[in-house]
């Protein structure tokens, strides 16, 4: 009996120094990562000792989990890690995760979350409550796909996520855009619309023949940003949107938003439904989609630079579906990243997944089974890599390239998000009586 | 009585009105699922078609995507799994539901005791207070004890509304069954396990029979508690099938997975009516 | 002596530990769980909740706040109407079959296997049902387009998503005919035709009968299926969230949106909500009982 329970202290004893030693390990990893004394060689052994790796994502796309099982699965075990990919319902969960583990005292090498699919609010929440990883996007084999450079314009986009600086701390995974398409079938391409004054003249000779996604749906705040943007009374579209709420203020906030809500309280009357009763906002974009399909809406927008040709080949898109230039100047372009917790259980592991990610290979591939446009910036790129891109999409239909680029937004500020969704819920759909100034107000005190 | 060639009073035939209306509730419960059974075989069904301008069997090999029925059948539209749970759910349910009940129902049926109209009284409150008020107050309490998100949380909670619905069924069979078969059985010299598995039992198992039917089906069809305690981990039929549709359109998977969440009702469906006549339902509901 | 008389007593007890005992297990379940759900959300409708740092207990603040509400109201409204116009519809759908079954007719059997077939099946299939059929993109759209009525999916009369709530009505009478009918049908098999055999005989025409005899007859059938279905439509949640018109929803789309809401407080606002549920449910249920029952002590029956 006594020398069971030696043998047993002594087991116990040695595991808690191993995983003592572990953390201590996993510390001293990520110090000398982030200083750079570490060459890629050792990040490969030491992934090769930590051997898996676990990917929080959003699961609720098939495609995007039919390509993470059957091509990312199999390349990572090439590269001797084996990917354990979690789904999970909303991304916040894996936040939430990452934080109460932290809170709970477990530091690096001791949590459960190696790496999120993620963007904006969440990002900002991680970074607020010091949670990540560190700058490890600009210092990997593969970051030369990605532009790092302040200096060309074009980097806004990778250095700074819903206006709040990445720091390098997350590496793009994907880009989208906010396209909308309409059904040449039903509607004559030449009659499109192209700025929002536009859309309401249509919309006065054809009642009923569009609507958006309702906030607090993503889709849906995005429309009612890329509105503020363009009714944006000084002129500068989304400039001032980039500042978060606490350098902006509720005022001026509310100056700001207020001719396109206003502009957005006009034309309720004129969507779908409203000819016989109340306007008619769907839930999601699956059901705009079955709106679109069956010829109720005339347009319908979302991300989703591809959304025409995939829509084609999964049947959920009309025949004459093809995306146009709308609203001009203001289709708000933004990207999605994979960001490393700082108490990952497999930092190692994770580097090599998200130097993996960060591939021509597995942005082909994952263009290719989803999709999902690139997050590496084409530039970057040499003429060989370019070329599988574009052979690999599955096209743009109705839109160039050109065209794309030359009418980009950047998405607005995750801390104004919620109060301009606030806001419209408050206006637009419960038809308060108060006057936007009085509502922004009380949407911001009550966020705090 | 002997009855001669006398016409009855009544008519016993369905009069035109009846025929017409008999017709027309059959189109009215079984029509809708014709176009379901084509939109989960078609690949586009746009307005104003009649049948899908292309069928799903056209396109398959034209897309990487599963499409429709191969969708349904892939791991990835976890019908299987949430088969799997809502049939393992129901059984597990129904055991321990009649195993709870059968006491219970026996007891208040024979004996008094203080405080009875209350306990009859709480024993129908599930019926009244809608899920919607208790489930999440109820995962509250499961989170304390740990138990939200697992099979055993569903399970004791799908026991709420079923019990009520149990305890009506075997307190009318018991009330119906009386003492006397028991007692003469016993005065006749058989002790009590004989009584209990020879004349008790029997008598009873049309009732039990129909009870564990109607939980079964109570709690397969469940969505509220089950979508609150399941937390995502645990997907049962209807909170699957809930999933796909709440945006208010139906495309070719969603309409498999429809149909599949169907059968499970039409196999019980066949099985009630083989085996309970009409009378056992009514028991339970006709005070 | 004594000691027989201490035997019996002994028994006696068991006996009744016996009895409490097997209640033990329905009464943690009903008392403890569900029971202790109710107070957990009426404490919290209170204002009671230090797990989320509130205790302001008793606080009737949210109450006030949500009777407050014009928007409250409207719901509630929303609420009770469809619960009445679907069982009302319900019933006479029910009553009408229950009457042609107790017949005899050819292909009977199958009858009686088709008509319970939405019993046995989630309200979630209905609902999928009339989206198909009933939707500006579904199936009679499509028909009326195909005989040349309407020209786009726009000019259908709108049925699902609006809040005269036709869809959500239609979805719960297709689910609870069948319901009043297998009761009713029970229970006339159950008193049998005598009665009316009787009636007819002495001269009573096919509505006399209906009235003065089949109907009481079946009464207490109605009165319980109808409560049934009744307390079900007040607190149904799948049907108004996926068919219904949008703000102001039915009270418990409200509560769901309450709990869904990043804002912790509108988590207690919330749980005023469901307790409102409970209570105009209860309480309309509990006056429906009681003046069936004052009735039936009026008519002579116990």
């Amino acid at each position: 009996m006594k020398r069971i329970l030696i043998g047993l202290t002594s087991v116990a004893s040695l595991m808690a120094t191993v995983a003592v030693a572990e953390n201590a390990a996993a510390t001293s990893f990520r110090d000398s990562f982030l200083s750079g004394s570490t060459t890629w060689e050792d990040v490969q052994a030491r992934a090769q000792e930590e051997g898996s790796v676990n990917l929080y994502y959003w699961g609720g796309s098939d495609p995007i989990n039919i390509w993470m099982d059957q091509v990312v699965v199999t390349d990572l075990a090439k590269l001797g890690v084996t990917l354990n990919p979690v789904r999970i319902t909303g991304t916040k969960d894996a936040v939430d995760l990452v934080l109460a583990e932290k809170g709970a005292g477990k530091g690096p090498g001791e949590g459960s979350v190696d790496a999120i699919w993620l963007n904006g609010e969440n990002f900002a929440t991680l970074k607020r409550r010091d949670a990540l990883f560190g700058a490890f996007a600009d210092s990997m084999p593969n970051s030369a796909n990605i532009e790092w450079s302040d200096e060309d314009p074009r980097s806004l986009l990778n250095l700074r996520d819903f206006g709040v600086e990445t720091g390098a701390a997350e590496v793009p995974w994907s880009g989208e855009q906010y396209v909308c398409s309409i059904n040449t079938a039903r509607v004559d391409k030449a009659a499109a619309p192209s700025t929002f004054a536009d859309l309401r003249s249509y919309l006065e000779m054809n009642p009923g023949k569009f609507t958006y996604v309702k906030p607090p749906h993503y889709i849906g705040n995005t429309f009612v940003q890329s509105v503020i943007y363009a009714h944006n009374p000084d002129g500068n579209g989304a400039v001032p949107f980039q500042s978060s709420i606490e350098e902006l203020g509720a005022e001026e906030l509310a100056r700001l938003i207020t001719p396109g809500m206003e502009y957005l309280s006009a034309l309720e009357p004129l969507l779908l439904g409203a000819q016989g009763g109340n306007a008619r906002y769907p839930e999601d974009n699956a059901a705009l989609d079955g709106m679109f399909l069956n010829g109720e809406v005339d347009f319908a927008c979302k991300f989703g630079l591809y959304a025409v040709a995939t829509g084609l080949s999964l049947g959920t898109y009309p025949e004459g579906a093809e995306a146009f230039v709308f609203p001009e100047g203001n289709m708000i372009k933004n990207k999605n990243f994979l960001a490393i917790p700082a108490n990952a259980p497999n930092p190692a592991a994770a580097l090599i997944m998200a130097n993996y990610m960060t591939s021509v290979e597995a942005q082909v591939s994952k263009l290719k089974f989803t999709g999902m446009p690139p997050g590496v910036d084409p530039w970057r790129l040499d003429d060989a890599q370019v070329q599988a891109l574009v052979d690999a999409s599955p096209g743009l239909v109705g839109i160039t390239q050109a065209e794309l680029d030359a009418n980009t937004a950047p998405d607005t500020n995750a801390t104004l998000v919620n109060v301009i969704e606030a806001t419209w819920l408050e206006y637009i759909e419960r038809d308060s009586s108060d006057d936007i100034a009085t509502i922004v107000a009380r949407a911001v005190e009550n966020l705090k | 009585m002997a009855r001669g060639p006398f016409k009855t009073a009544l008519n016993s035939r369905l009069s035109t009105f009846q025929k017409i209306y008999l017709l027309l509730i059959a189109g009215f419960i079984l029509g809708p699922f014709i176009p379901l059974v084509i939109q989960s075989f078609a690949f586009r069904w746009a307005w104003p078609d009649m049948l899908p301008g292309t069928w799903w069997l056209e396109q398959r090999e034209n897309t990487l995507m599963p499409l429709a029925w191969d969708y349904v059948i892939s791991p990835y539209s976890r019908v299987w799994e949430a088969t799997l749970n809502t049939m393992f759910i129901g059984t597990v349910v129904t055991v321990i539901c009649l195993a709870i009940c059968l006491p219970a129902a026996r007891v208040l049926s024979r004996e008094t005791f203080p405080g009875k109209p209350a306990f009859e009284f709480f024993l129908s409150m599930p019926l009244i207070v809608p899920e919607a008020a208790i489930g999440i107050a109820l995962l509250m309490i499961f989170i304390h004890i740990g138990l939200a998100g697992t099979y055993t949380g569903i399970i004791i909670v799908h026991l709420i509304p079923t019990i009520p619905y149990m305890i009506r069924m075997l307190t009318a069979v018991y009330q119906g069954l009386g003492r006397d078969f028991e007692e003469q059985a016993m005065i006749l010299g058989a002790n009590r396990w004989q009584v209990m598995w020879q004349v008790t039992l029997p008598m009873l198992l049309p009732g039990v029979v129909a009870g564990a039917l109607f939980t079964f089906l109570v709690s397969t069809n469940i969505f509220l508690l089950t979508f609150f305690l399941g937390q995502g981990k645990i997907v049962t039929l209807p909170t699957l099938l809930f999933s796909k549709i709440s945006g208010g359109t139906l495309d070719a998977s969603a309409a498999g997975i429809t149909l599949v969440v169907t059968v499970p009702g039409i196999i019980l469906l066949l099985i009630t009516e083989r085996f309970i006549k009409e009378e056992a339902f009514g028991k339970g509901f006709g005070n | 002596m004594t000691a027989p008389k201490t035997k019996e007593l002994a028994r006696h007890r068991r006996e009744r530990i016996w009895m409490w005992v097997q209640l033990v297990p329905v009464l943690v379940v009903l008392v403890v769980l569900f029971g202790g759900a109710l107070v957990l959300a009426v404490a919290q409708s209170l204002g009671f909740a230090p797990w989320f740092g509130v205790n302001t207990f008793p606080d009737f603040s949210y109450f006030a706040a949500l009777w407050g509400a014009w928007s409250f109201w409207q719901s509630l409204g929303l609420t009770l109407y469809y619960a009445i116009v679907s069982t009302g519809i319900a019933l006479v759908m029910g009553i009408i079959l229950a009457l042609a079954m107790v017949r005899l007719f050819p292909g009977k059997t199958l009858y009686k296997y088709l008509y319970k077939l939405p019993l046995m099946i989630p309200y979630t299939v209905g609902i999928a049902l009339a989206v198909i059929m009933l939707g500006n993109g579904g199936m009679l759209s499509r028909l009326m387009a195909f005989v040349g009525l309407i020209g786009d999916p726009s000019e259908f009369p709108q049925i699902l998503k609006t809040h005269y709530g036709w869809g959500i009505i239609t979805v719960y009478v297709w689910k609870q005919t069948p319901f009043v009918t297998l009761t009713l049908y029970a229970v006339l098999l159950g008193v049998g035709r005598e009665t009316e055999e009787a009636a007819a005989i002495l001269g009573a025409n096919k509505w006399q009968i209906f009235f003065q005899v089949t109907l009481p007859q079946i009464l207490p059938g109605i009165i319980s299926s109808t409560l049934i279905i009744f307390a079900f439509n007040i607190g149904a949640f799948e049907a108004p969230f996926i068919l219904g018109g949008g703000y102001p929803d039915t009270l418990p789309v409200i509560a769901w949106r309450y709990f869904n809401d990043a804002d912790y407080s509108l988590q207690l606002q919330g749980m005023a909500t469901v307790v409102s549920i409970a209570l105009i449910a209860g309480g309309i249920l509990y006056s429906y009982l009681a003046l069936y029952r004052r009735y039936e002590r009026r008519i002579g029956r116990s």
